[in-house]
């Protein structure tokens, strides 16, 4: 086993409840079904230790994600992030050191997408969005979703197949692509 | 063979201190053990008595493994995981390195690296 340690680059995988977060980092990542999960109380937000958990309601926040090693001292990890933002503490921790996010967007529910996107936007954590095409590619035109969502022309928008995995790898390359573009502008 | 020259000091990263090392604080932060945070566990010595968590944890990391994987493998919540990983900190069974970009984004050059290994992929 190697013993170099790598530096890890951390994308998020956002979109409202079933837009296909966990089938697309599947798709993609080197290693099946990872999962991570915390316990998440009323006072939640702030408390790290354990002490009185046991008195308090919780639930758990669960989390899929994946690896992918793009070299022996870089890996990727993609974050299923769940559910909307307002909800929990995760999102913020997610949020901090984040390389960007996509968006998941599905064209029956764009009005999930909403929260998301305030939320990339209102910590500066570069995004795209990609429309998962659930009932084949025609049904859907990225320019009625660019509008709907308001955003702006320079802000990719695109269409993808969340269970393909070739699909999945356009959506990383013009995600970081997107960062690049905007550390070149010096945004 | 060529030997590997590279150790596991070698890293961009940043190295986290044992608690009592850096704040006199028990418990630990979010921000201490970042989920793509790595752990390695340092080679004991003799074999110790530890509690069963404390082993399975020290079972995966014999090389680098994040935060969010070793919680994946254990089935520990994140929560607890932190707990633990500070304690075996303390102890000196493990070293964390955190990731170099969890505080800086990539340089132009490093992004397009990214982007021509995701390519090639
Ligand atoms: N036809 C089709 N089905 C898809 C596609 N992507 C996901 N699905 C299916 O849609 C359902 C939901 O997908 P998930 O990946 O679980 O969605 P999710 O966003 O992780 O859902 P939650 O974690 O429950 O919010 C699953 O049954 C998938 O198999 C797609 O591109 N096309
Ligand atoms: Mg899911």
């Amino acid at each position: 086993m190697s013993d170099i340690v790598p530096d890890s680059l951390k994308i998020l995988v956002a979109g409202g409840f079933g837009a296909g977060k966990t089938t697309l980092v599947a798709a993609l990542s080197e290693v099946e079904s990872l999962h991570t999960e915390e316990l998440m109380t009323n006072e939640s937000v702030g408390v790290d230790s354990l002490d009185g958990v046991e008195n308090k309601a919780t639930t758990t926040v669960a989390l899929d994600f994946g690896r992918l090693t793009l070299d022996e001292r870089t890996v990727v990890y993609m974050f299923g992030t769940p559910g909307q933002p307002r909800f929990s503490f995760m999102w913020e921790e997610l949020a901090e050191g984040a390389l960007g996010a996509v968006v998941l967007a599905d064209t029956r529910r764009l009005v999930d997408s909403f929260e998301v996107i305030d939320f990339f936007e209102r910590r500066s954590v570069p995004f795209i969005v990609a429309v998962n095409c659930f009932d084949g590619y025609r049904s859907h035109d990225p320019a009625d979703v660019r509008i709907a969502l308001d955003l702006d022309s320079d802000l990719p928008v695109m269409l993808c197949d969340a269970r393909e995995r070739e699909s999945v790898k356009e959506v990383m390359v013009e995600l970081v692509s997107h960062v690049l573009q905007l550390e070149l502008s010096g945004q | 063979m060529v030997e590997d020259k590279e150790t596991a000091s070698d890293t961009r990263g940043r190295l986290i201190r044992p608690y009592f090392l850096t704040r006199g604080r028990t418990r630990p932060s979010r921000t201490d053990f970042a989920m793509t945070s790595q752990v390695v566990a340092t080679p004991q010595p003799e074999p110790v008595e530890l509690g069963p968590e404390y082993q399975s944890i020290l079972q995966k990391c014999a090389g680098p493994v994040s935060v969010a994987e070793i919680s994946s493998h254990t089935h520990l919540p994140l929560g607890v995981l932190r707990v633990l990983l500070a304690d075996l900190l303390d102890q000196g069974r493990i070293v964390v390195y955190e990731s170099m970009w969890q505080r800086e984004r990539p340089d132009t050059g490093t992004l397009s690296t990214i982007l021509d290994r995701l390519r090639a992929l």
